[in-house]
C-alpha cells in the first residue's frame, strides 16, 4: 500500500485497572525474551485488543497440547512433522536456528543445516498443527540476533549432526552465549555483511574501501530516536497486561521451556 | 426517467426535496446504464459519483457540537444514571410472530466491524487466512413494511420486500442530536454509531430492539460480505489498474511510471471515456461474494472468515448477508436459523467450528500409514 494517510491517532495505552480481580502479579524480566510472539506487532493500523486476547487463547490452547520450548537464535534444534509423503509419515529435520520472527499464531523460525554438501534452510511455523514435537538439542545463543551470514560461511558451521543427542543444561544457569567468530567463504556474498555491525564474524579482510562506505551508511542517529523505538516496541503497561492474561498458563509454560533438570556442573557451550 | 426529467422542466423546491427523496442510487444508476451501449466496458458513467464526502442531505446529522457546559461532577453521575435507567430495560412490547423458512426467502444481516486477521489451519493440515469479524452490539431499529419499501423505483421491480433498519455500536446519547435520537426512540436502544438498511422478505420481520448475534450464522455457512475499501488517495496508473510502466532505462525519459499511450487516431482520434488514467484509488463499495464462516465464537460475537481479503481497513465496518451465489442455495434440511438466533433465549455453545476446521486443542494433525 503506498499511501499513509495520518487519520489513525495513536492513543497512550491504558493499563487494565488493579481493583478489578486481577493479582498483583509482576511481570518476569525474561518474559519477551522467552515468548518474543505473545506481544502483537506494534503497527497500529493493524491493532485490535479483542483479536490480539483470541490469539492469545489460541496460542496458549495449542501450547498446552504441543510443549514450545524456550529457543534463541543460534540455539540447535529438532523439528518433527507429520509429512504425507514422508515414509512413516514423519519428517525429522535437525539444524541451527539462524532467524525468527512473526507474531501470535504467525511466529515461525528457520533451521539451517547441511546435508550432503547441500545447504538446506527450512521455515517453521510454531503453532502449525503439523508439527508433532521441537526439540532443542543445544540452547545457546550467538553474538548476533540474526545468523543469515552462515549462508556464506563455510560449511562446517552450518552442519549439524541428525544424530545429536540432546545437551542439559543445568536449572538456574543463564543461557550461555557462543563467542565462536565464524570465518566466511571468499566474495560474492549474499549480502554486504561489513554494512551489518555483526560480531561473530571473523575479520572480513575486505580493502579499505569497503569499511569507508559502510561508514558512510550507517545511521549512529538510530540510537537516539526515541520515536522509532516507541513505535517499534510494545509498552511496559501493555506487557504487564499480556502477562496477567498469560499468569494462569504460566506455570505450565515454563515447565514446558524443557530445561532438563539433570545437574551437571561445569557444562561449557561446545564450538561448533 | 420520470422524476429526473420533472426536476430539469422547472419545478418548485419542495418538490424538488420531495421528488430527490425518493430516489437513490440505485435509480439514478438504473436509468443511466439503460443508455450506455452494452459494447463499452465502462463501469461507471464519468459523471457518476462513487464516493461522497458528505452525506445525503436528509440524512438526519448524528453528533452535535459540544460545548463546555461546566456540569458538576454530581450532575454528571446523575444524568449518568438517567440515561443507564432509560435504556436499560428492553421496552415491553407485544411479541411480534416469527415467521417459518421457505425456499425464497431473504432473511437479514448483520453488522460487524473488521478487527483482524490470522491464520487457521483445517484437518488436513492446510494453512488459510480468516478475517476476524466481530458482531458488536448490533439491534434492530425498524422495520419498513412492504408498502413503504415499494415506494422506490427499485423495490417496486423486485416484488414484495420489506426492510430491518439495523444498528451496531452504542454512543452516548449526549453527543447525539435530538432528530438522530429520535429515530431510536421506537426501538428503546441506545443510539448506533453505524447504521445499515437490509432488504427482506416480509416473513423475516423482527421487532425493533431485537438484538442480533453473531450465532445468526453457523460454521459452514456462506455469506456476502460489503464494505467499503481501504481509501489509498491519488494513485498511479501502475498501482491503480496494474500497468507495467516503461523500462527503467535505455533512454526512457522521466516516464518510468506512467501510462504510455491513451488512444489512438482515424475517426474515433480522441481520448475514450473510461480510459484508465490515474486517479483515486480506493474507498468503494464492494461485496464479496461467497465467503465460507470457519468459526464463531458466541461470548465475543466473533465470526472467522475464510480470506484476508474483506474490503476495508481494520476497525472498519462491514454487513453480511447469506450468500446469494446459485451454487450455494440453501435447502429446508440445512437452513441458517430463522428469522435470527434468539441467543437471550436458547442456549449455545461458546465455540462454534466447521468440520474442517482443525481445534487447537486438537491433537497435532498426523496422517494414516495406508
Amino acid at each position: 500500500m503506498g499511501v499513509y494517510v495520518a487519520r489513525m491517532k495513536v492513543h497512550p495505552y491504558v493499563p487494565v485497572r488493579e481493583g478489578e480481580g486481577l493479582q498483583d502479579v509482576k511481570l518476569p524480566e525474561d518474559f519477551c525474551k522467552v515468548y518474543p510472539e505473545f506481544l502483537p506487532d506494534p503497527k497500529p493500523e493493524w491493532r485490535n485488543r479483542m483479536r490480539e486476547r483470541l490469539e492469545r487463547a489460541d496460542m496458549l490452547k495449542r501450547r498446552n497440547v504441543m510443549e514450545i520450548p524456550e529457543f534463541y537464535v543460534g540455539s540447535i534444534m529438532a523439528v518433527t512433522v507429520s509429512d504425507p509423503n514422508a515414509s512413516g509419515k514423519l519428517n525429522r529435520f535437525v539444524g541451527i536456528c539462524i532467524q525468527r520472527g512473526g507474531t501470535g499464531l504467525r511466529a515461525w523460525f528457520i533451521l539451517r543445516n547441511v546435508v550432503d554438501h547441500q545447504g538446506v534452510e527450512i521455515l517453521y511455523e510454531m503453532y502449525s498443527p503439523l508439527i508433532q514435537s521441537i526439540d532443542v538439542l543445544r540452547l545457546e545463543k550467538r553474538l548476533d540476533d540474526e545468523l543469515l551470514y552462515l549462508r556464506d560461511a563455510l560449511p562446517e558451521y552450518s552442519t549439524f549432526s541428525f544424530d545429536m543427542e540432546q545437551e542439559p543444561l543445568p536449572e538456574n544457569v543463564e543461557v550461555p552465549v557462543n563467542p565462536i567468530k565464524v570465518q566466511l567463504k571468499p566474495r560474492p556474498w549474499h549480502e554486504r555483511w561489513e554494512r551489518k555491525n555483526l560480531q561473530g564474524l571473523q575479520d572480513l579482510g575486505l580493502p579499505e574501501r569497503f569499511y569507508k562506505r559502510a561508514k558512510l551508511l550507517e545511521k549512529p542517529w538510530e540510537k537516539y530516536d526515541l520515536m522509532l523505538e516507541y513505535r517499534q516496541a510494545i509498552s511496559e503497561d501493555e506487557q504487564r497486561d499480556i502477562f496477567r492474561e498469560v499468569h494462569p498458563h504460566y506455570q505450565q509454560l515454563e515447565s514446558s521451556r524443557r530445561r532438563i533438570k539433570r545437574h551437571r556442573s561445569g557444562i561449557k557451550p561446545k564450538t561448533t | 426517467m420520470a422524476a429526473l426529467r420533472r426536476i430539469a422542466g422547472g419545478v418548485s423546491i419542495n418538490e424538488v426535496t420531495a421528488t430527490l427523496r425518493t430516489l437513490t442510487i440505485n435509480d439514478v444508476n438504473n436509468s443511466l446504464s439503460r443508455q450506455l451501449p452494452s459494447s463499452t466496458q465502462a463501469r461507471w458513467m464519468s459523471r457518476m459519483k462513487r464516493r461522497h464526502t458528505m452525506p445525503p442531505f436528509w440524512l438526519p446529522k448524528i453528533t452535535r457540537t459540544m460545548y463546555p457546559e461546566n456540569i458538576t461532577p454530581e450532575n454528571q453521575a446523575f444524568v449518568s444514571e438517567v440515561i443507564a435507567n432509560q435504556y436499560s430495560s428492553p421496552l415491553k412490547s407485544d411479541p411480534w410472530e416469527r415467521g417459518q423458512w421457505t425456499e425464497k426467502v431473504r432473511r437479514c444481516g448483520v453488522i460487524a466491524r473488521k478487527i483482524g486477521i490470522y491464520p487457521m489451519w483445517k484437518k488436513d493440515g492446510t494453512r488459510l487466512l480468516t478475517t476476524l469479524l466481530q458482531v458488536s452490539d448490533n439491534h434492530v431499529i425498524k422495520y419498513i413494511p412492504p408498502e413503504e419499501m415499494a415506494t422506490s423505483y427499485f423495490n417496486k421491480r423486485t416484488g414484495n420486500v420489506a426492510g430491518l433498519v439495523v444498528g451496531a455500536d452504542s454512543i452516548d446519547p449526549r453527543e447525539a442530536t435530538k432528530e438522530f435520537q429520535s429515530l431510536f426512540v421506537e426501538s428503546g436502544v441506545l443510539p448506533k454509531r453505524k447504521v445499515s438498511k437490509f432488504v427482506i422478505s416480509p416473513s423475516a420481520k423482527l421487532a425493533p430492539g431485537t438484538p442480533l448475534y453473531a450465532s445468526h450464522f453457523r460454521p459452514g455457512d456462506y455469506v456476502d460480505i460489503l464494505g467499503i475499501t481501504i481509501d489509498r488517495g491519488f494513485q498511479g496508473v501502475m498501482k491503480r489498474w496494474g500497468f507495467k510502466g516503461l523500462p527503467a532505462s535505455h533512454g526512457v525519459t522521466k516516464a518510468h511510471r506512467a501510462g504510455g499511450n491513451i488512444g489512438g487516431g482515424g475517426e474515433k482520434g480522441r481520448v475514450w471515456p473510461g480510459t484508465k488514467m490515474p486517479g483515486h484509488m480506493g474507498r468503494n463499495r464492494r461485496i464479496l461474494r461467497g465467503v465460507k464462516i470457519w468459526r464463531i465464537n458466541t461470548r465475543h460475537n466473533v465470526i472467522w472468515v475464510s480470506g484476508p481479503a474483506v474490503p476495508g481497513s481494520v476497525g472498519s465496518y462491514v454487513n453480511i448477508y447469506d450468500c446469494s451465489l446459485p451454487t450455494r442455495k440453501i435447502n429446508a434440511e440445512n437452513h441458517p436459523p430463522f428469522p435470527t438466533f434468539f441467543q437471550d433465549e436458547e442456549d449455545i455453545e461458546e465455540e462454534l467450528y466447521d468440520a474442517d476446521l482443525h481445534v487447537f486443542s486438537d491433537k497435532s494433525v498426523t496422517f494414516a500409514e495406508k
